[in-house]
């Protein structure tokens, strides 16, 4: 065996001795066809290990820095109060708190949520086999991830949220993650999301930390299925502490005349790693892909974005921007792949980055691969730093220089914000981006 | 008002002005007429404190007060307004939420109340007609997508909202048609006053036909060569820059 090999087993090894010790709690004790897939995934897993610069997704994140056999999947317990999280909550929306990927009823705020729509533990959905079944989970090729291999191998428990065929519903469903606890964990929520045919809804999911004094590792996987005709918003705020790594992953699929539209918001946590994943398996459909990473000194964020044209007439646009300061590193890399059937494709993609200082780093990479001819389609990115007359002619004006960026950079990230739908949350994004750009 | 004396600066090594001095009083329009190249626009972005100049000799004097010293937001609040040559576009920043920053900015420097939103309102719909501005425009991106005219006109829009001591109009004819010239200059007309000066920086002399100056300068080589009277403009328009060249081109730096 080889010593590159060797060393992957050594890294995997942990982590199948913790799948041995948790069989009864995770998600293959409520199903046993997912019990298949956990076994299936943790033996491709140990293949491979953490993902490390080697892989080429992970050449710029090298998650080995990041999460290690110090790590455990036991986790903290924790005693949090609706109080300490309640400040995360808005007015009027169904606020779904989780604790360490978890979800939390008594924590959480559900006067609101319509019957017509379910959010239960995807635990105890898996046991009922009704509105999900084993075919939810890993329902698409993962490409050889080893976050999602991990994840399924690993995972306890995560949300089920559904909302039937036909059923329109006007209450945001507000997911508020709470990381906490004084453990060096690995969590592995999963959670599975089912929009029906010509149903809507809108999701927000935050992240964030109460009483958080140990690092740790969410590695999360949601899956999404958005029906014919129906749309879904999917709205994320990435606002951790620094003690908080993350590996957040979406796996997309839309059908029939689908609408999608994400803005992932990352403003803190030490390492963020994104991967968006949109498969297009019908006509008509409209995607649109926005995100915003706001980068301080010792921080990394990595947005990884993958669209699928499998089939014609669809749009799929995507506008990320990045803010990076001193002693900072964004990654970008999106990919669009519009496949031979997916004629009369109309899809754009474009990744601006603002650095603020000479010790500010970006690694972007958009790419587009068509095999289709009848389409329209960009990429393209662009990286630099405040504009310098835009600066002068503003103080012309009476502003101040730090008052003149800061306009500026509000503007910058404005493009973004301004594509939330739900006013409550925008303005509230707004107000943190302030913050963090100040 | 404004008194620079013995003005140098330098670019990137260069010397640009070699000894520049003007005198500007309350209620007077002095024109700035010169070739290409001979420093006008190097003298706007002084004023107005522009980073890549560096003044190597001489001073400012704005009201008694050394300019040089101060930032070019601290310029804009003791009252000094700098029209741009190339207006900067800047997206995502509408006009009216910049110009409302800014006027309540120099408010806050002379130790005034920020305005009320309905003064604002009025104030900003009464200058919109006197510089024949549209609506639509100071809605939009500053200057995003706007043509030449507009752009330029959107620089007296944002003089007249500011109400400075002392304008400098930096090549504002150029890339004008005969029509934006004159709302351009009617603007510029209509806010000269006892109280407030102007600094218009020009090649040509056709601006002069609609803005009158009291005073014309000739700006060569860095200096100010000949000074004279409205007259001095089409004297240049007439004869061109070339006798100026021919006279002062013998003279040692």
């Amino acid at each position: 065996m080889s010593v590159v090999a060797e060393k992957k087993k050594e890294v995997a090894a942990k982590w199948l001795e913790e799948f041995e010790l948790t069989t009864p709690n995770r998600l293959g004790a409520a199903n046993g066809e997912v019990k298949t897939k956990q076994e299936k995934a943790i033996k491709e897993f140990s293949e491979i290990g953490v993902p490390d610069k080697k892989l080429e997704d992970f050449k710029y994140t090298n998650v080995r820095l990041y999460l290690n056999d110090e790590f455990t999947v036991k986790g903290a317990s924790t005693r949090l109060r609706q109080s300490d999280v309640r400040d995360f909550f808005f007015e009027g929306h169904v606020s779904i708190v989780t604790v360490n990927g978890r979800f939390v009823k008594e924590l959480s705020s559900m006067k609101n949520l319509p019957k017509e729509v379910t959010v239960k533990n995807l635990f105890t959905a898996l046991k009922e086999n009704k509105q999900t079944t084993a075919a939810d989970i890993n329902s698409r090729e993962d490409k050889h991830n080893p976050m999602i291999m991990m994840n399924t191998a690993l995972s306890f428990d995560g949300l089920f949220i559904e909302v039937p065929a036909g059923y329109v519903c006007n209450e945001t469903i507000h997911i508020v993650n709470i990381s906490s606890g004084n453990v060096k964990a690995l969590y592995n929520p999963r959670n599975v999301i089912k929009v029906g045919e010509g149903a809507s809804l809108t999701v927000i999911e935050s992240y964030q930390s109460v009483d958080l004094l140990e690092k740790i590792f969410t590695n999360a996987v949601t899956e999404i299925t958005v029906g014919k005709d129906a749309t879904l918003n999917n709205y994320i705020l990435q606002n951790d502490d620094a003690l908080a790594n993350q590996s957040n992953v979406h796996q997309v699929t839309v059908g029939n005349a689908g609408k999608f539209n994400s803005v992932t918001v990352t403003v803190n946590g030490g390492m963020v790693r994104n991967d968006l994943n949109i498969a297009i398996n019908g006509e008509n459909c409209e995607i649109h892909m926005h995100g915003l990473f706001v980068v301080k000194d010792g921080h990394h964020i990595d947005n990884h974005t993958l669209v699928e044209h499998n089939m014609p007439n669809c749009f799929s646009n995507e506008l990320y921007k990045g803010i990076i300061g001193d002693g900072g590193t964004g990654v970008f890399n999106g990919k669009i792949y519009v496949h031979q059937d997916a004629q009369k494709t109309n899809a754009y993609q474009s990744n601006k980055n603002i650095l603020l200082g000479d010790k500010a780093t970006i690694n972007t990479k958009p790419q587009l691969e068509i095999y289709a001819d009848d389409v329209k389609c960009s990429h393209g990115t662009t990286t630099g730093r405040i504009d310098e007359d835009a600066l002068f002619y503003l103080q012309t004006r009476g502003l101040n220089e730090n008052l003149a960026r800061k306009v500026l950079l509000k503007a910058f990230t404005g493009e973004i914000s301004d594509t939330i739908n739900d006013d409550a949350f925008r303005r509230y994004i707004e107000e943190i981006i302030q913050g963090h750009i100040a | 008002m404004l008194e620079i004396k013995n003005l140098k600066v330098s670019v990137e090594g260069k010397e640009i002005l070699k000894g520049l001095n003007l005198k500007v009083n309350k209620g007077e329009v002095h024109a700035i007429m010169g070739p290409n190249g001979a420093g006008k626009s190097t003298l706007a972005s002084v004023i107005a404190g522009k980073e890549d100049y560096e003044v190597t000799g001489g001073s400012i004097l704005f009201n008694g007060k050394d300019i040089l010293e101060l930032s070019p937001d601290e310029r804009a609040k003791e009252g000094v307004f700098l029209a741009f040559q190339y207006p900067i576009e800047i997206p995502g920043v509408t006009t009216i939420n910049f110009l409302k920053t800014a006027v309540n900015e120099i408010r806050a420097y002379r130790g005034e109340e920020p305005m009320e939103a309905k003064e604002f309102l009025t104030m900003l719909k009464e200058k919109q007609k006197l510089v024949q501005i549209d609506t639509n425009l100071t809605g939009r991106s500053v200057n995003e997508g706007f043509s030449g005219g507009e752009k330029k006109r959107n620089e007296i829009f944002q003089m007249a909202m500011l109400k400075p001591q002392l304008a400098v109009l930096d090549e504002t004819d150029s890339g004008l048609d005969i029509d934006a010239l004159r709302i351009v200059a009617e603007g510029v007309n209509r806010l000269r006053s006892k109280e407030n000066a102007f600094l218009v920086i020009t090649h040509y002399q056709r601006l002069l036909e609609y803005i009158v100056p009291d005073f014309v300068h000739v700006l060569f080589d860095g200096r100010i060569v000949k000074s004279g009277k409205k007259e001095l403009a089409l004297e240049l328009e007439e004869k061109g820059y070339d006798w100026i060249k021919k006279e002062f081109s013998e003279i040692p730096a």
